[in-house]
């Protein structure tokens, strides 16, 4: 085998290594903003979290997902209030909210997903299919903006009431994250 | 050298490079037949998993489902390089490599891979497993603040109407019947506050929380509203005696009406200040 054989070898080698590492790489969520919204006839009520955790793990151009965020890291503004949400939302026996979606790792690359997620919350498992978010990109980490249309009756929660008045079923949830890729 | 040898030689070629090209054109009769069991990592076998097969050449993909026994089944395959995906709800994808050989009927057994778990994510089993008792401490603190709620709601008609009556009560008024109108819904009042304040006074604190928002203005009202329900009626006491005597109210008796009103005013504060939310 001659210098140039061994070059080339050495060269295919190098070029083998970025390849297979596209195959196995991770997704860790290091920002995230999420919001709750709930609308009374008398007045509108912002939950806000910051303590979302996420991991994606992706094998062979698909990648799995998991947010999980603690019901009662959701602020308010009014401590009595969200006591009386971690407590309709049974947050005592069923503490984490959970996201799961699975996405092939070309969605990266673009400027709109559509995602399937499957929710936990509150003891009940829903599905909502095709959740538009938007991404933005910017080296390593990639922002992505959407919301979760939940409602109340998606998890079998008893609206709260004011003044025998019931907030409304929607509870759209804004999300804000951004996440790194790892490899 | 012989003239026909050059032809032989070409023929050869032409043989050689036919036979070359027959056996990728061969190798793309699609006979063969891939299958096996899913299970998931504890050996289980999972029905409704999906399978998903992609010649890592050509790219062409098919798709199957196993049964109810976990068994799945892809035929007419074309030989080559494959990568064969595995997923199922509630399970993370799982993906490995094949090469298929023409004709044959090959076994692969899939394994689920397990989903991401809390553990996965830095959270605790202490953050993530919630309990039965947990809830239902939430389930009584809102349960007791609830009829904290709506005693104290009650409880403002009798204090409006003890307010009222008190005019006619006091001052130069000399009629026992509206002092004794005045005790009666002053008790009432006051039974009822008592009464509310002991389901707001024992409800399950909840560990960790911080107080924030209105909660705190309602709370910092109770130590003025509170003092004054219990002085109220002690000097509403004194002064009924003194007003029963004949006499006019005086000394410490006669800030009993003042007290009042400071009482009503910021039992009144805290009901609104917690009023405008749910």
């Amino acid at each position: 085998m001659n210098k140039n054989t061994d070059l080339a070898i050495v060269f295919f080698l190098l070029l083998g290594i970025p390849i297979f590492a596209q195959t196995d790489s991770q997704w860790v969520l290091e920002q995230s903003t999420l919001t709750y919204h709930v609308t009374h006839p008398l007045h509108q009520v912002d939950g806000v979290s910051h303590a979302a955790r996420g991991k994606g793990v992706c094998h062979a151009g698909q990648c799995d997902f998991l947010i999980a965020v603690p019901v009662k890291t959701f602020d308010s503004g009014d401590s009595n209030r969200d006591l009386h949400m971690l407590q309709v939302t049974r947050g005592g026996q069923f503490p984490m909210v959970t996201v799961r979606t699975q996405l092939p790792e070309s969605a990266s690359g673009s400027a709109t997903i559509h995602a399937d997620l499957e929710i936990q919350f509150a003891g009940q498992t829903a599905k909502y299919n095709q959740v538009l978010f938007q991404q933005k990109s910017q080296g390593n980490e990639i922002r992505i903006t959407g919301t979760i249309p939940a409602t109340l009756t998606d998890f079998k929660i008893d609206p709260p009431s004011l003044l025998t008045v019931p907030v409304k079923n929607g509870m759209p949830v804004r999300v804000e994250m951004t996440w790194q890729r790892q490899k | 050298m012989n003239s026909k040898a050059p032809k032989f030689i070409l023929g050869a070629w032409i043989i050689a490079l036919l036979s070359l090209l027959s056996f990728p054109l061969g190798a793309q009769v699609a006979d063969a037949t891939l299958a096996g069991a899913v299970t998931d990592p504890e050996s289980k076998v999972v029905p409704n998993a999906k399978i998903f097969i992609k010649n890592v050449v050509t790219l062409q993909s098919v798709e199957t489902q196993t049964d109810s026994a976990g068994l799945y089944k892809l035929s007419n395959l074309v030989p080559g390089d494959y990568e064969v995906s595995v997923s199922a709800e509630g399970f993370g994808t799982n993906t490995t490599k094949v090469v298929i050989a023409a004709g044959t009927k090959q076994t692969l057994n899939l394994t689920l891979a397990g989903v991401l778990s809390l553990g996965d994510l830095g959270f605790s089993p202490a953050q993530t497993q919630g309990s039965a008792q947990d809830q239902a401490r939430l389930n009584k603190r809102s349960h007791m603040l609830k009829i904290h709620q709506r005693l104290g709601l009650i409880d403002t008609a009798p204090l409006v109407a003890t307010v009222i009556l008190g005019a006619g009560a006091g001052g130069k008024s000399t009629s026992s019947t509206d002092r004794f109108a005045h005790l009666a819904l002053g008790s009432v009042t006051g039974d009822l506050y008592f009464l509310s304040a002991y389901y707001a006074i024992r409800a399950p604190k909840i560990q960790g929380t911080e107080t924030r928002g209105s909660i705190r203005l309602h709370k910092a009202l109770a130590w003025i509203h509170g003092p004054g329900m219990i002085l109220t009626p002690i000097l509403g006491i004194m002064a009924f005696d003194q007003k029963s005597n004949g006499e006019k109210v005086h000394g410490i008796a006669s800030a009993h009406g003042a007290v009042a009103i400071v009482t009503a005013a910021a039992y009144g504060a805290s009901i609104l200040s917690v009023s405008i939310k749910f």
